[in-house]
Parts: structure tokens; sequence; C-alpha cells
């Protein structure tokens, strides 16, 4: 039952967090201080794990389908779908759960066991709201900037390796990239992101505020966060894919 | 002034603080004492609100705390300042901002205004020339008087400190001390202190609560402190040998 009591003060948090900032000006500046440390922070890494990945989906994809009654160019097609549909915003948000979510949890975290929360919370500001508002906004807000960089990245990746391998040729994955294109597939990523950015900022700033005691429980707590944000979406993974997949 | 009345607070049913009622007046510096554990932080929670008591009543001025709605507590608040044990400076703010911060946050002053009162703020705890570093990058006594000077930005009629000399070297702790006194004269505050140091005690404790295991034990001044009859208080005090002797000296006993 020790689960119910987290969901439910998880929900009563939420609810905090979602009133009206104490001053919208020091809300606006705090938003931009969280866009940019957690999400143009983050491109660096976006880019250079889509590059890799790209490339390793070419050459595996070419080794699997080297029967030549398969055509060449679903090469092409299949990194392209693989990248949109699962591994740009599914893998992508495992990634940054581990490197936004333990970043959030220790900030808040250490926040909390130094009595900096305390502090705003005599003051008389909604602490919840000023900590948390603003960094579920800038993740939710970035998160489908992020999962396109990282298509875009992951096929640039592919377009490199191929040629340079010698497993595909520059046309045949130009062509396969373009054969066959569903742009719902597109869609139905950006929608899954919203969510998954949701949960890689709210879950790990609800194990931070919560925390108590000392150093050691804020990192305790930040694997924790990570681990749980991980399982909430592969969950949230199986269900959207199960419902907006369905022909 | 802030009057507490037979407030108690329990944890895990197990009272961290039991019955405690006393009286806090303004432009002196009332001390709250007792051994680590004994419900100093408890008490301090309870009074600012941190903590919601589960019996007994806090009066700010006549004005009862506890049956406040939030939203009257909050003007309440903007007159209340607290500097935490560690001092609780915002770490990815400077020096400046910090200060800043309560004046962002609540006031409509222009930024000039707020630049000179942050600077009225920092001079009054004595920091020149650290505007811009972070809490990091300063002393642990610094820390401590940029708290004091985030306390007063918005001029509180309440301050509350939590042990606001630990960690500090005795020298340091002394003009702590006396800083927080002359700004309690000067801007006429209800001040409430922390603390397990004798030595604040004999130097600003115009009026002193001791706690023992949750309970109000005794209550005086530094005038009567070393002559008190009360046995656990003894033991507080006279752990430190220099008191006892002191004791000794002025009064001829033991
Ligand atoms: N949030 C809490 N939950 C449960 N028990 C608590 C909580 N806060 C304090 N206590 C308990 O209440 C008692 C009093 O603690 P408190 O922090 O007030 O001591 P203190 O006098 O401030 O000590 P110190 O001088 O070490 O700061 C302790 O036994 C502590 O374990
Ligand atoms: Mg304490």
């Amino acid at each position: 039952m020790d689960w119910l009591f987290h969901v439910g003060r998880y929900f009563w948090m939420l609810g905090k967090t979602f009133s009206r900032p104490e001053k919208f000006k020091m809300f606006v500046r705090q938003l931009f201080h969280e866009i940019e440390g957690l999400g143009v922070n983050s491109v660096g890494i976006v880019v250079i794990i889509s590059l890799f990945i790209g490339g390793i989906l070419t050459i595996q994809l070419a080794y699997n389908l080297m029967n030549p009654l398969l055509p060449v160019y679903l090469i092409g097609l299949g990194t392209r779908d693989t990248l949109i549909l699962e591994f740009s915003s599914t893998i992508l948000a495992l990634i940054l759960a581990g490197k936004i979510g333990s970043n959030i949890t220790s900030e808040i975290g250490s926040m909390k066991v130094t009595e900096q929360i305390d502090t705003l919370e005599v003051m008389g500001v909604n602490s919840i709201s000023y900590l948390i508002l603003p960094k579920i906004v800038a993740v939710v807000f970035i998160f489908p900037f992020l999962v396109i960089l990282s298509i875009f990245f992951g096929l640039l990746g592919g377009l490199i390796v191929g040629p340079f391998t010698g497993v595909v040729s520059l046309t045949d994955y130009i062509d396969g990239i373009r054969y066959l294109f569903v742009p719902y597939y597109v869609t139905f990523t950006l929608i899954k992101s919203v969510f998954f950015g949701f949960l890689v900022a709210s879950v790990p700033a609800y194990y931070g505020y919560f925390v108590q005691g000392g150093a050691l429980e804020v990192g305790k707590a930040s694997t924790k966060a990570v681990v749980n944000t991980n399982i909430l979406i592969l969950l949230f993974d199986l269900v959207l894919t199960r419902l907006l997949l369905t022909a | 002034m802030i009057e507490v009345r037979n407030i108690t607070k329990i944890f895990d049913g197990k009272a961290a603080v039991k019955d405690i009622s006393m009286q806090f007046p303004e432009g002196q510096a009332n001390l709250i004492i007792g051994r680590s554990g004994s419900g100093k932080t408890v008490l301090l929670k309870c009074i600012l609100g941190l903590y919601e008591p589960d019996s007994g009543e806090i009066l700010y001025d006549g004005r009862s705390f506890t049956r406040m709605k939030s939203a009257e507590r909050k003007t309440i608040r903007r007159e209340m300042g607290m500097v935490f044990q560690g001092g609780a400076l915002f770490d990815s703010l400077t020096v400046e901002q910090n200060v800043r911060f309560p004046l962002d946050m609540f006031t409509t002053k222009t930024s000039a205004e707020k630049a000179n009162r942050v600077d009225f703020c920092l001079e009054h705890v004595d920091i020149r020339g650290a505007n811009k570093l972070f809490p990091s990058e300063i002393s642990g006594g610094m820390q401590k008087r940029v708290a004091i000077a985030r306390a007063i930005a918005l001029n509180p009629k309440y301050l509350f400190c939590d042990e606001p000399n630990s960690g500090l070297d005795p020298e340091t702790a002394t003009l702590i001390d006396d800083l927080i006194l002359m700004l309690t004269k000067e801007f006429k505050m209800t001040t409430i202190i922390n603390t397990h140091d004798m030595n604040s005690v004999i130097q600003i404790g115009e009026s002193v609560l001791f706690i023992h295991q949750g309970e109000k034990c005794w209550q005086g001044n530094r005038g009567n402190i070393l002559h008190s009859e009360n046995k656990i208080l003894e033991d507080f005090i006279f752990a430190n040998k220099l008191y006892a002797q002191m004791r000794r000296e002025k009064t001829g006993m033991i």
C-alpha cells in the first residue's frame, strides 16, 4: 500500500504546482533559467547519442537484410522508422531521465535538506510551485525539440556511417528514408514526448521535494527517481502505442 | 510580542514539544536553549508555521496565527525574517541576488530602490565587496551574515534565528550575537534565537527559556541563570567547567 501513498502525495504535489505563480516575472525568469539549464545543456548528449545510434541501426539493418530478394531501400526506411517510432522519443526519454531527472532530484533535494525550501515557505512563497512549475514547463516545452533534433541527427548518423562503411550506398539510403514516409509517426512520437517530458520533470521533482535526511538520502532519492521514471516511461510507451498506433 | 500558549507537537506518538507556554517581548533577545534534540528547532518551526502544532495557540501581537487561513498567514509571513541553522542561502543565486530575492518576490520597488536596500542590508551586517560571489565562495561566518541581511530585507517585525553561531569560531560567534542584538534594538524587532551556546546566553540572553526533552524547564535571564537551583539546568550549564568556576567566584558556593 506504500505506492498508494506516493501516488496520492504526487498528485497533491501536482495540485500545488499548478497554482498561480506568486509573481509572474519571477516565474518567467526561472523558466528561461530552466530551459537553458535542463534543455539547451542536453543538446550535446542528444546529438552524440543520436548520431551513433543512427549509424549503428543502419549497419545492423544492412546486416539483417542481406538477402538479395529484399530491396536495399529497406535499410534507410528501417532506420528512419525505428528512430521516429521508438528511439528518438522513448529511448531518448530514458537517457534524459538519467541526465535531467537526477539533476532535478539532487537540486531540489539538496535545497530541501539545507532548509532552503523552509526559507521559501517562511517567506510565504509556495515553494512547490516556485521550484517545480518552471521545471515541468521547461522540460515539456523542450522535449519535442530534442526529439526532432534526435531524429535529424540519427538519420544523419546513418547517412554518414552507411556509405562510409559500404553497407549501403548514399542514394539507396536517401531513397530509403524518403520511401513510404508516414507523417503520422512524427505526430505520434511528438505526442509521446510531451508525456515523457512531463514524467521526466515531475517524478524526479517529487523524489527531491520529499527527501528527508542529508546528502546520502539525496543520492539515494536520485537513484530511485531515475529508476521509477524509467519504469513509468515504458509503461506510458506501452499504453500510448496501443492507443495511438491501432489501425 | 509573540506569545506561545500550551504548544504540543507530537511525532510518531512521541512529543517533541510538550505543553510549552512563553512570551517573547519585542526589542530584546529572546533565547531558547537546551541540549541537542531537546526540541528547540521543532518549537521554532511550530512558531513559524512550518509544523502545525497538535494543540496550543500562537499569537503574533495578539493575532492568532494558529487559527488563520493560509492566505491570512501570508500577510504575517511578510513580517517575518528567518535565519536557519546552516544559513540556507539559495546556492544558485549570488550574495546580492539572495538579499534581493524577498524584494523581487514581494515588492514593486524599482531596481534602483532594490539595489539601495540590498546595499543597506549588506552594510548593516558588514559585508562588502562580496556582492557577486556565490554562497559556496564565501566563509560560513559570511554566509550567516548574508542570511541575516536577507532576513531583514523586508524590514521584518519578527526575526528568528536557529543556532545562528553554530559551527563558527568564538570570535565570529560573538560578532553574530552582537549583530543580532544590535539589529533587534535598532529595528525594534521581536527576536527569538535558538542556541546551545552558553556564551551567547551570558552575552545577549535578556530572556532565556530552557527546554529539556520537549518541556519548559526553566525561564529567566542571563542575570540569574548562573544562580538557578534547577538541577537539570545546572547540568546543562556546568557541563562547561568555566561556568562552574564563574559561579564559585561570584557566590562563593560549592
Ligand atoms: N520531522 C520530524 N519527524 C519526526 N521527529 C522529529 C522531526 N523533527 C524533529 N524530530 C524529533 O524531535 C526531537 C527534537 O528535535 P529538534 O530538532 O527540535 O532538536 P534541537 O533541540 O533543535 O536539537 P539541535 O540542537 O541538535 O538542533 C528529536 O528527538 C527529533 O528526533
Ligand atoms: Mg535544532
